[in-house]
Protein backbone atom coordinates (compact mmCIF):
# COMPACT_ATOMS: atom_id res chain seq x y z
CA UNK A 1 0.00 0.00 0.00
CA UNK A 2 2.41 2.31 0.93
CA UNK A 3 4.81 1.09 -1.95
CA UNK A 4 2.05 2.26 -4.09
CA UNK A 5 1.61 5.70 -2.58
CA UNK A 6 5.01 6.13 -3.18
CA UNK A 7 5.07 5.20 -6.77
CA UNK A 8 2.11 7.65 -7.22
CA UNK A 9 3.92 10.60 -6.06
CA UNK A 10 7.06 9.87 -8.10
CA UNK A 11 4.71 9.95 -11.13
CA UNK A 12 2.92 13.14 -10.29
CA UNK A 13 6.62 14.33 -9.67
CA UNK A 14 7.57 13.56 -13.29
CA UNK A 15 4.06 15.26 -14.14
CA UNK A 16 5.09 18.67 -13.06
CA UNK A 17 8.72 18.21 -13.41
CA UNK A 18 7.51 17.10 -17.33
CA UNK A 19 5.14 19.98 -17.46
CA UNK A 20 7.20 22.69 -15.91
CA UNK A 21 9.80 22.40 -17.85
CA UNK A 22 7.83 21.95 -21.03
CA UNK A 23 6.24 25.63 -20.37
CA UNK A 24 9.31 26.81 -19.61
CA UNK A 25 10.33 26.00 -23.29
CA UNK A 26 7.65 27.82 -24.81
CA UNK A 27 8.01 30.74 -22.64
CA UNK A 28 11.24 31.08 -23.78
CA UNK A 29 10.82 31.15 -27.29
CA UNK A 30 7.63 32.88 -27.44
CA UNK A 31 10.04 35.34 -26.09
CA UNK A 32 12.77 34.90 -28.56
CA UNK A 33 9.98 35.82 -31.02
CA UNK A 34 8.44 38.68 -29.55
CA UNK A 35 11.77 40.36 -29.35
CA UNK A 36 12.84 39.73 -32.95
CA UNK A 37 10.14 41.70 -33.45
CA UNK A 38 11.01 44.27 -30.78
CA UNK A 39 13.99 44.92 -33.49
CA UNK A 40 11.43 45.65 -36.18
CA UNK A 41 9.48 47.99 -34.01
CA UNK A 42 12.62 49.80 -33.06
CA UNK A 43 13.41 50.11 -36.88
CA UNK A 44 10.38 51.31 -37.90
CA UNK A 45 10.75 54.17 -34.93
CA UNK A 46 14.08 54.78 -36.07
CA UNK A 47 12.38 55.27 -39.25
CA UNK A 48 9.80 57.32 -37.93
CA UNK A 49 11.63 60.08 -35.89
CA UNK A 50 14.33 60.48 -38.49
CA UNK A 51 11.97 61.56 -40.96
CA UNK A 52 10.29 63.68 -38.61
CA UNK A 53 13.31 65.51 -37.56
CA UNK A 54 14.81 65.45 -40.89
CA UNK A 55 11.03 67.20 -41.93
CA UNK A 56 11.02 69.91 -38.83
CA UNK A 57 15.33 70.78 -39.80
CA UNK A 58 14.30 71.23 -43.26
CA UNK A 59 11.42 73.73 -42.72
CA UNK A 60 13.73 75.36 -40.57
CA UNK A 61 16.52 75.71 -42.99
CA UNK A 62 14.01 76.51 -45.91
CA UNK A 63 12.24 79.81 -43.64
CA UNK A 64 15.65 80.65 -43.16
CA UNK A 65 16.75 80.69 -46.02
CA UNK A 66 13.80 82.20 -47.67
CA UNK A 67 13.57 85.06 -44.22
CA UNK A 68 17.57 85.52 -45.05
CA UNK A 69 17.19 86.77 -48.38
CA UNK A 70 14.07 89.22 -47.76
CA UNK A 71 16.20 90.57 -44.51
CA UNK A 72 18.97 91.63 -46.53
CA UNK A 73 16.71 92.82 -49.12
CA UNK A 74 14.77 94.32 -46.90
CA UNK A 75 18.19 96.04 -44.95
CA UNK A 76 19.19 96.92 -48.84
CA UNK A 77 16.41 98.88 -49.25
CA UNK A 78 16.17 100.43 -46.18
CA UNK A 79 20.12 101.59 -46.18
CA UNK A 80 19.15 103.14 -49.75
CA UNK A 81 16.47 104.99 -48.82
CA UNK A 82 18.57 105.89 -45.21
CA UNK A 83 21.01 107.75 -48.05
CA UNK A 84 18.46 109.15 -50.57
CA UNK A 85 16.45 110.82 -47.30
CA UNK A 86 13.06 108.62 -47.72
CA UNK A 87 12.44 108.79 -44.25
CA UNK A 88 9.20 106.48 -45.08
CA UNK A 89 10.96 104.36 -47.28
CA UNK A 90 13.35 103.72 -44.36
CA UNK A 91 10.80 102.40 -41.80
CA UNK A 92 8.50 100.52 -44.00
CA UNK A 93 11.71 98.15 -44.51
CA UNK A 94 12.42 98.00 -41.27
CA UNK A 95 8.98 97.62 -39.69
CA UNK A 96 8.75 94.77 -42.56
CA UNK A 97 12.36 92.93 -40.97
CA UNK A 98 10.58 93.14 -37.55
CA UNK A 99 7.44 90.94 -39.04
CA UNK A 100 9.54 88.60 -40.37
CA UNK A 101 11.29 88.35 -36.86
CA UNK A 102 8.13 87.79 -35.42
CA UNK A 103 7.20 85.33 -38.11
CA UNK A 104 10.24 83.99 -36.98
CA UNK A 105 9.63 83.16 -33.41
CA UNK A 106 5.85 81.39 -34.57
CA UNK A 107 8.20 79.19 -36.51
CA UNK A 108 9.91 78.52 -33.50
CA UNK A 109 6.82 78.20 -31.37
CA UNK A 110 5.80 75.75 -33.74
CA UNK A 111 8.60 73.74 -32.87
CA UNK A 112 9.61 74.12 -29.14
CA UNK A 113 13.24 71.49 -30.00
CA UNK A 114 14.43 74.73 -31.82
CA UNK A 115 13.79 77.24 -29.64
CA UNK A 116 16.29 77.28 -27.29
CA UNK A 117 20.13 76.78 -27.49
CA UNK A 118 19.45 73.32 -26.57
CA UNK A 119 18.03 72.17 -29.56
CA UNK A 120 21.47 70.41 -30.88
CA UNK A 121 21.86 68.84 -27.34
CA UNK A 122 18.35 68.03 -27.90
CA UNK A 123 18.58 66.21 -30.90
CA UNK A 124 21.41 64.74 -30.35
CA UNK A 125 19.64 63.08 -26.98
CA UNK A 126 17.00 61.91 -29.25
CA UNK A 127 19.00 60.17 -32.20
CA UNK A 128 21.39 58.77 -29.29
CA UNK A 129 18.33 57.16 -27.15
CA UNK A 130 16.79 56.49 -31.44
CA UNK A 131 19.93 54.62 -31.73
CA UNK A 132 20.57 53.06 -28.12
CA UNK A 133 17.52 51.25 -28.29
CA UNK A 134 17.85 49.56 -31.62
CA UNK A 135 20.65 48.44 -30.25
CA UNK A 136 19.71 47.31 -27.13
CA UNK A 137 16.85 45.41 -28.36
CA UNK A 138 19.34 43.32 -31.02
CA UNK A 139 21.00 42.67 -27.49
CA UNK A 140 17.77 41.34 -25.95
CA UNK A 141 17.02 39.69 -29.10
CA UNK A 142 20.46 37.66 -28.44
CA UNK A 143 19.97 37.08 -24.68
CA UNK A 144 16.85 35.37 -24.71
CA UNK A 145 18.33 33.14 -27.74
CA UNK A 146 21.17 32.29 -25.39
CA UNK A 147 18.79 31.77 -22.66
CA UNK A 148 16.86 29.15 -24.73
CA UNK A 149 19.48 27.56 -26.50
CA UNK A 150 21.00 26.94 -23.18
CA UNK A 151 17.63 25.95 -21.65
CA UNK A 152 16.74 23.37 -24.31
CA UNK A 153 20.64 21.63 -24.71
CA UNK A 154 20.58 21.21 -20.74
CA UNK A 155 20.65 17.57 -19.76
CA UNK A 156 17.22 16.79 -18.72
CA UNK A 157 15.67 19.11 -20.60
CA UNK A 158 17.36 17.92 -23.69
CA UNK A 159 15.47 14.39 -23.11
CA UNK A 160 12.16 16.41 -23.09
CA UNK A 161 12.64 18.13 -26.40
CA UNK A 162 13.18 15.15 -27.98
CA UNK A 163 9.82 13.59 -27.08
CA UNK A 164 8.01 16.78 -28.70
CA UNK A 165 10.59 18.38 -31.49
CA UNK A 166 8.04 19.93 -33.28
CA UNK A 167 7.25 22.59 -30.85
CA UNK A 168 10.12 22.28 -28.38
CA UNK A 169 13.12 22.53 -30.80
CA UNK A 170 13.10 25.75 -32.66
CA UNK A 171 16.46 27.03 -34.14
CA UNK A 172 16.99 30.85 -34.12
CA UNK A 173 20.01 32.56 -35.54
CA UNK A 174 21.89 34.97 -33.50
CA UNK A 175 21.13 38.76 -34.91
CA UNK A 176 24.95 39.27 -36.07
CA UNK A 177 26.43 41.47 -39.64
CA UNK A 178 27.85 39.59 -42.56
CA UNK A 179 31.91 38.43 -42.49
CA UNK A 180 32.38 40.85 -44.90
CA UNK A 181 30.95 43.70 -42.97
CA UNK A 182 32.67 42.70 -39.81
CA UNK A 183 36.19 42.73 -41.79
CA UNK A 184 35.46 46.51 -43.29
CA UNK A 185 34.25 47.88 -39.76
CA UNK A 186 37.63 46.02 -38.17
CA UNK A 187 39.49 48.20 -40.45
CA UNK A 188 37.68 51.09 -40.32
CA UNK A 189 39.39 54.24 -38.75
CA UNK A 190 38.32 57.79 -38.50
CA UNK A 191 39.78 60.02 -41.67
CA UNK A 192 39.82 63.69 -41.01
CA UNK B 1 41.20 60.38 -4.74
CA UNK B 2 40.09 62.36 -7.19
CA UNK B 3 40.98 60.13 -10.24
CA UNK B 4 37.61 59.39 -11.02
CA UNK B 5 38.49 58.07 -14.39
CA UNK B 6 41.89 56.89 -13.66
CA UNK B 7 40.98 53.42 -13.50
CA UNK B 8 41.51 50.30 -16.10
CA UNK B 9 37.97 47.94 -15.76
CA UNK B 10 38.31 44.50 -16.56
CA UNK B 11 36.03 42.16 -17.84
CA UNK B 12 32.92 41.38 -15.07
CA UNK B 13 32.01 37.81 -15.37
CA UNK B 14 27.95 38.94 -14.75
CA UNK B 15 27.11 35.21 -15.73
CA UNK B 16 28.84 33.48 -13.17
CA UNK B 17 28.06 36.38 -10.43
CA UNK B 18 24.45 35.87 -11.60
CA UNK B 19 24.42 32.57 -10.71
CA UNK B 20 26.57 32.45 -7.76
CA UNK B 21 24.22 34.99 -5.63
CA UNK B 22 21.19 33.44 -7.02
CA UNK B 23 22.64 30.17 -5.52
CA UNK B 24 23.21 31.83 -2.07
CA UNK B 25 19.64 33.79 -2.48
CA UNK B 26 18.01 30.11 -2.46
CA UNK B 27 19.90 28.58 0.56
CA UNK B 28 19.02 31.74 2.82
CA UNK B 29 15.29 32.03 1.66
CA UNK B 30 15.68 27.80 2.96
CA UNK B 31 17.17 28.77 5.48
CA UNK B 32 14.51 31.18 6.36
CA UNK B 33 10.86 29.05 5.64
CA UNK B 34 13.10 26.52 7.88
CA UNK B 35 13.20 28.64 11.07
CA UNK B 36 10.29 29.94 10.23
CA UNK B 37 8.34 26.90 10.44
CA UNK B 38 10.75 25.58 13.28
CA UNK B 39 9.41 28.28 15.53
CA UNK B 40 5.68 27.49 14.70
CA UNK B 41 6.41 23.54 15.63
CA UNK B 42 7.79 24.82 18.58
CA UNK B 43 4.78 26.55 19.54
CA UNK B 44 2.89 23.18 18.80
CA UNK B 45 4.98 21.53 20.83
CA UNK B 46 5.01 23.58 23.46
CA UNK B 47 1.18 23.82 23.27
CA UNK B 48 1.00 20.16 23.27
CA UNK B 49 3.79 19.17 25.69
CA UNK B 50 1.73 21.43 28.57
CA UNK B 51 -1.69 20.26 27.27
CA UNK B 52 -0.68 16.57 28.01
CA UNK B 53 0.54 16.96 31.35
CA UNK B 54 -2.26 18.80 32.56
CA UNK B 55 -4.57 16.27 31.25
CA UNK B 56 -2.35 13.32 32.57
CA UNK B 57 -2.39 15.58 36.57
CA UNK B 58 -6.00 15.22 36.51
CA UNK B 59 -6.59 11.80 35.59
CA UNK B 60 -3.56 10.57 38.69
CA UNK B 61 -0.01 10.91 39.90
CA UNK B 62 0.77 7.26 40.15
CA UNK B 63 0.35 6.45 36.38
CA UNK B 64 1.87 10.11 35.30
CA UNK B 65 5.39 8.69 34.37
CA UNK B 66 4.27 5.79 32.20
CA UNK B 67 1.45 7.28 29.80
CA UNK B 68 3.51 10.59 29.19
CA UNK B 69 4.22 10.68 25.64
CA UNK B 70 7.64 12.28 25.00
CA UNK B 71 9.00 15.18 22.95
CA UNK B 72 9.93 13.57 20.06
CA UNK B 73 6.94 11.21 20.00
CA UNK B 74 4.39 15.08 19.95
CA UNK B 75 7.37 16.13 17.26
CA UNK B 76 7.04 12.95 15.00
CA UNK B 77 2.98 13.06 15.36
CA UNK B 78 2.73 16.60 14.40
CA UNK B 79 5.52 16.50 11.46
CA UNK B 80 3.18 13.60 10.02
CA UNK B 81 -0.24 15.14 10.50
CA UNK B 82 -1.58 12.80 12.79
CA UNK B 83 -1.92 16.03 15.61
CA UNK B 84 -2.65 19.22 13.10
CA UNK B 85 -0.16 22.03 13.64
CA UNK B 86 -2.55 24.28 14.21
CA UNK B 87 0.00 26.98 15.41
CA UNK B 88 2.29 26.15 12.22
CA UNK B 89 -0.59 27.05 10.19
CA UNK B 90 -1.88 30.03 11.68
CA UNK B 91 1.38 31.22 11.69
CA UNK B 92 1.61 30.84 7.72
CA UNK B 93 -1.81 32.52 7.38
CA UNK B 94 -0.95 35.46 9.60
CA UNK B 95 2.35 35.61 7.26
CA UNK B 96 0.74 35.82 4.14
CA UNK B 97 -1.77 38.18 5.17
CA UNK B 98 0.87 40.74 6.30
CA UNK B 99 2.77 40.04 3.62
CA UNK B 100 0.00 41.07 1.15
CA UNK B 101 -0.84 44.13 3.42
CA UNK B 102 2.91 44.98 2.75
CA UNK B 103 2.96 44.77 -0.39
CA UNK B 104 -0.15 46.89 -1.13
CA UNK B 105 1.26 49.99 1.00
CA UNK B 106 4.94 49.67 0.01
CA UNK B 107 5.60 52.37 -3.02
CA UNK B 108 3.67 54.98 -0.92
CA UNK B 109 5.49 53.85 1.98
CA UNK B 110 8.77 54.30 -0.11
CA UNK B 111 8.58 57.98 -0.77
CA UNK B 112 7.20 59.42 2.47
CA UNK B 113 8.91 62.15 3.66
CA UNK B 114 10.40 63.11 0.41
CA UNK B 115 9.73 66.22 -2.07
CA UNK B 116 9.29 64.54 -5.61
CA UNK B 117 7.64 64.77 -8.80
CA UNK B 118 6.76 61.96 -11.62
CA UNK B 119 8.65 62.14 -14.97
CA UNK B 120 6.62 60.74 -17.62
CA UNK B 121 7.32 60.48 -21.58
CA UNK B 122 5.79 63.81 -21.86
CA UNK B 123 8.21 65.79 -19.71
CA UNK B 124 10.02 68.48 -22.25
CA UNK B 125 13.10 69.47 -19.99
CA UNK B 126 16.17 68.06 -21.37
CA UNK B 127 17.51 66.14 -17.97
CA UNK B 128 13.74 64.53 -17.30
CA UNK B 129 13.39 63.89 -20.79
CA UNK B 130 17.03 61.96 -20.88
CA UNK B 131 16.49 60.33 -17.45
CA UNK B 132 12.95 58.35 -19.23
CA UNK B 133 15.29 57.77 -22.01
CA UNK B 134 18.04 56.22 -19.99
CA UNK B 135 15.09 53.74 -18.44
CA UNK B 136 13.18 53.38 -21.75
CA UNK B 137 16.38 51.77 -23.40
CA UNK B 138 17.34 49.55 -20.28
CA UNK B 139 13.70 48.11 -20.61
CA UNK B 140 14.40 47.21 -23.85
CA UNK B 141 17.11 45.85 -23.06
CA UNK B 142 15.88 44.19 -20.16
CA UNK B 143 12.92 43.18 -22.08
CA UNK B 144 10.83 43.98 -19.73
CA UNK B 145 7.00 44.10 -20.64
CA UNK B 146 6.62 47.60 -18.54
CA UNK B 147 7.61 50.80 -17.95
CA UNK B 148 8.38 51.33 -14.23
CA UNK B 149 6.99 54.78 -13.04
CA UNK B 150 10.17 57.35 -12.31
CA UNK B 151 10.33 59.91 -9.55
CA UNK B 152 12.92 62.70 -9.21
CA UNK B 153 13.30 63.35 -5.69
CA UNK B 154 14.42 66.75 -4.87
CA UNK B 155 17.71 66.35 -2.99
CA UNK B 156 21.30 66.83 -3.06
CA UNK B 157 22.57 63.75 -1.96
CA UNK B 158 23.55 61.45 -4.69
CA UNK B 159 21.29 58.26 -4.48
CA UNK B 160 18.45 56.36 -6.27
CA UNK B 161 16.39 53.72 -5.56
CA UNK B 162 13.65 50.67 -6.95
CA UNK B 163 10.75 49.55 -5.68
CA UNK B 164 6.96 47.51 -6.31
CA UNK B 165 6.39 44.17 -5.86
CA UNK B 166 6.04 43.15 -9.78
CA UNK B 167 7.42 44.56 -12.79
CA UNK B 168 3.61 45.93 -13.46
CA UNK B 169 3.41 47.68 -10.03
CA UNK B 170 7.35 48.89 -9.73
CA UNK B 171 9.11 52.46 -9.51
CA UNK B 172 12.23 53.71 -9.53
CA UNK B 173 13.90 57.14 -8.03
CA UNK B 174 16.43 59.00 -8.12
CA UNK B 175 17.84 62.20 -6.21
CA UNK B 176 18.29 65.25 -8.43
CA UNK B 177 21.90 65.46 -7.32
CA UNK B 178 22.49 62.08 -8.85
CA UNK B 179 21.20 63.28 -12.11
CA UNK B 180 22.95 66.11 -12.67
CA UNK B 181 26.41 64.77 -11.30
CA UNK B 182 26.65 61.67 -13.64
CA UNK B 183 27.04 61.46 -17.38
CA UNK B 184 24.57 59.67 -19.66
CA UNK B 185 26.41 56.37 -19.45
CA UNK B 186 26.65 56.77 -15.67
CA UNK B 187 22.68 57.62 -15.29
CA UNK B 188 22.28 54.44 -17.53
CA UNK B 189 24.29 51.95 -15.41
CA UNK B 190 22.57 53.22 -12.30
CA UNK B 191 18.84 52.53 -13.69
CA UNK B 192 20.00 49.46 -15.01
CA UNK B 193 20.91 48.37 -11.18
CA UNK B 194 18.09 49.45 -9.87
CA UNK B 195 16.03 48.08 -13.13
CA UNK B 196 17.66 44.65 -12.10
CA UNK B 197 16.63 44.98 -9.32
CA UNK B 198 13.27 44.94 -10.47
CA UNK B 199 13.15 42.05 -12.80
CA UNK B 200 15.15 40.15 -10.21
CA UNK B 201 11.75 40.21 -7.88
CA UNK B 202 14.35 41.49 -5.19
CA UNK B 203 11.84 43.93 -3.49
CA UNK B 204 9.54 41.39 -2.99
CA UNK B 205 11.99 39.05 -2.15
CA UNK B 206 13.72 41.03 0.84
CA UNK B 207 10.01 42.06 1.80
CA UNK B 208 8.98 39.07 2.38
CA UNK B 209 12.52 37.65 4.24
CA UNK B 210 11.92 40.69 6.96
CA UNK B 211 8.10 40.40 7.35
CA UNK B 212 8.70 36.81 8.18
CA UNK B 213 11.89 37.27 10.44
CA UNK B 214 10.14 40.36 12.24
CA UNK B 215 6.68 37.50 12.78
CA UNK B 216 8.93 34.96 14.17
CA UNK B 217 10.96 36.80 16.30
CA UNK B 218 7.57 38.30 17.82
CA UNK B 219 6.15 34.60 18.23
CA UNK B 220 9.22 33.68 20.15
CA UNK B 221 8.54 36.40 22.01
CA UNK B 222 4.70 35.61 22.86
CA UNK B 223 6.30 31.92 23.28
CA UNK B 224 8.52 33.18 26.12
CA UNK B 225 7.04 35.74 28.19
CA UNK B 226 4.29 32.71 28.45
CA UNK B 227 6.58 30.59 29.44
CA UNK B 228 8.41 32.83 32.31
CA UNK B 229 4.93 34.22 33.42
CA UNK B 230 3.38 30.85 34.07
CA UNK B 231 6.77 29.31 35.46
CA UNK B 232 5.05 27.84 38.15
CA UNK B 233 3.84 25.12 36.38
CA UNK B 234 6.89 24.22 35.13
CA UNK B 235 7.59 21.93 37.93
CA UNK B 236 4.95 20.00 37.21
CA UNK B 237 5.86 19.49 33.79
CA UNK B 238 8.85 17.39 34.75
CA UNK B 239 11.79 16.51 31.94
CA UNK B 240 9.54 17.45 29.17
CA UNK B 241 8.80 21.35 29.47
CA UNK B 242 12.26 21.71 30.94
CA UNK B 243 14.16 20.75 27.86
CA UNK B 244 11.35 22.78 25.63
CA UNK B 245 12.22 25.75 28.11
CA UNK B 246 15.91 25.80 28.01
CA UNK B 247 15.13 25.56 23.65
CA UNK B 248 12.66 28.51 24.24
CA UNK B 249 15.42 30.84 25.59
CA UNK B 250 17.78 29.68 23.61
CA UNK B 251 15.85 30.86 20.32
CA UNK B 252 14.89 34.04 21.92
CA UNK B 253 18.15 34.81 21.61
CA UNK B 254 20.01 33.62 19.31
CA UNK B 255 16.72 33.61 16.63
CA UNK B 256 17.31 37.46 16.26
CA UNK B 257 21.18 37.60 15.57
CA UNK B 258 21.09 34.89 13.24
CA UNK B 259 17.77 36.52 11.39
CA UNK B 260 19.43 39.49 11.29
CA UNK B 261 22.46 37.83 9.68
CA UNK B 262 20.10 36.31 6.91
CA UNK B 263 18.72 39.66 6.10
CA UNK B 264 21.67 41.52 5.67
CA UNK B 265 23.85 38.68 4.08
CA UNK B 266 20.66 38.75 1.41
CA UNK B 267 20.53 42.24 0.84
CA UNK B 268 24.10 42.28 -0.21
CA UNK B 269 23.60 39.14 -2.21
CA UNK B 270 20.47 40.88 -4.35
CA UNK B 271 22.94 44.13 -4.83
CA UNK B 272 25.95 41.65 -6.31
CA UNK B 273 23.03 40.50 -8.28
CA UNK B 274 21.89 43.78 -9.73
CA UNK B 275 25.54 45.21 -9.98
CA UNK B 276 26.08 41.50 -11.98
CA UNK B 277 22.22 42.50 -13.88
CA UNK B 278 23.57 46.35 -14.90
CA UNK B 279 26.60 45.04 -16.53
CA UNK B 280 24.30 42.46 -18.71
CA UNK B 281 22.30 45.35 -19.81
CA UNK B 282 25.30 47.57 -20.55
CA UNK B 283 27.42 45.10 -21.48
CA UNK B 284 30.00 47.58 -19.76
CA UNK B 285 31.13 47.70 -16.36
CA UNK B 286 33.25 50.97 -17.12
CA UNK B 287 30.16 53.16 -15.95
CA UNK B 288 28.61 51.34 -12.75
CA UNK B 289 32.24 51.54 -11.91
CA UNK B 290 32.73 55.44 -12.06
CA UNK B 291 28.98 56.14 -11.19
CA UNK B 292 29.83 54.23 -7.82
CA UNK B 293 33.15 55.75 -7.32
CA UNK B 294 31.69 59.47 -7.82
CA UNK B 295 28.95 59.06 -5.55
CA UNK B 296 31.23 57.54 -3.08
CA UNK B 297 33.68 60.43 -3.65
CA UNK B 298 30.76 62.94 -3.72
CA UNK B 299 29.53 61.89 -0.11
CA UNK B 300 32.85 61.93 1.27
CA UNK B 301 33.39 65.19 0.06
CA UNK B 302 29.93 66.55 1.04
CA UNK B 303 29.67 64.34 4.58
CA UNK B 304 28.66 66.96 7.04
CA UNK B 305 26.34 68.29 4.37
CA UNK B 306 24.62 65.22 3.34
CA UNK B 307 24.55 63.94 6.41
CA UNK B 308 21.85 66.60 8.15
CA UNK B 309 20.52 65.94 4.47
CA UNK B 310 19.66 62.67 5.26
CA UNK B 311 19.21 63.26 8.68
CA UNK B 312 16.60 65.96 7.77
CA UNK B 313 14.75 64.03 5.53
CA UNK B 314 11.84 62.06 7.07
CA UNK B 315 11.50 58.06 7.13
CA UNK B 316 14.98 57.98 5.72
CA UNK B 317 15.03 54.41 7.44
CA UNK B 318 12.69 52.91 5.06
CA UNK B 319 14.85 53.35 2.12
CA UNK B 320 18.12 52.82 3.17
CA UNK B 321 18.35 49.39 2.78
CA UNK B 322 17.17 49.94 -0.89
CA UNK B 323 19.51 52.92 -1.89
CA UNK B 324 22.09 51.90 -4.36
CA UNK B 325 24.79 53.34 -1.98
CA UNK B 326 24.32 53.02 1.80
CA UNK B 327 24.57 56.43 3.51
CA UNK B 328 26.03 54.75 6.63
CA UNK B 329 28.61 53.16 4.34
CA UNK B 330 30.15 56.91 4.51
CA UNK B 331 32.77 56.45 7.47
CA UNK B 332 33.13 52.70 7.55
CA UNK B 333 33.35 51.96 4.03
CA UNK B 334 37.07 50.93 4.54
CA UNK B 335 36.54 47.92 6.84
CA UNK B 336 36.78 44.41 5.89
CA UNK B 337 35.35 41.32 8.58
CA UNK B 338 32.88 41.26 10.83
CA UNK B 339 31.48 45.00 10.41
CA UNK B 340 30.94 43.38 6.95
CA UNK B 341 28.53 41.31 7.97
CA UNK B 342 25.89 43.99 9.97
CA UNK B 343 25.81 46.08 6.65
CA UNK B 344 23.32 46.30 3.97
CA UNK B 345 25.04 46.99 1.46
CA UNK B 346 28.71 44.29 0.65
CA UNK B 347 31.38 47.44 0.80
CA UNK B 348 32.69 49.82 -1.66
CA UNK B 349 35.76 47.96 -2.46
CA UNK B 350 34.18 44.17 -2.48
CA UNK B 351 31.43 45.45 -5.20
CA UNK B 352 34.43 46.95 -7.27
CA UNK B 353 36.02 43.90 -7.04
CA UNK B 354 33.15 41.84 -8.17
CA UNK B 355 32.54 43.98 -11.26
CA UNK B 356 36.03 42.81 -12.39
CA UNK B 357 38.09 46.50 -10.99
CA UNK B 358 41.25 45.65 -9.55
CA UNK B 359 42.99 48.55 -8.56
CA UNK B 360 42.46 49.58 -4.67
CA UNK B 361 42.97 53.08 -4.53
CA UNK B 362 39.57 53.55 -3.14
Amino acid sequence: MSGFIILLVIIAILIIGFISIYNRLIRYIEAVRNNQKQIDIQLDRRYKVFQSLIEVVKKYMDYEQTTLKDVVKLRGQAEAAKESGNEQGRIDAENAISKIASGINVVFEQYPNLKASQNALQLQEEIVNTENKLAFAKQAYNDSIERYNAEKKSFIQSFIVSLARGKLDQSFVYWNIPEETIKTQENYTVKM
Amino acid sequence: MSETHNFSAGVADWREQLRLNSRRTFWVIVLFVLLYTAVGLLIDLFIHASGYTQAFAVSGYQNYSVAQPNLEEIFISLVTFKIIPWATLIMLGVALISLWITYSLYNQIMLLGTKYEEVTAESTSLEAKQLYNVIEEMKVAAGMKYMPKVFIINANYMNAFASGYSEKSAMVAITRGLMTKLTRAELQAVMAHELSHIRHGDIRLTLTASVLSNLMLMMIDILFYNMIFSGRRRNEGGRNTNILFLIIVIARFVLPIISILLLLYLSRTREYMADAGCVELQRDNGPLISALMKIHQDHQTHAAQYAREYGSTAHENVRRESYIYDPVLMGIENSRGPSDWFSTHPNLEKRLEALGYKDKIV
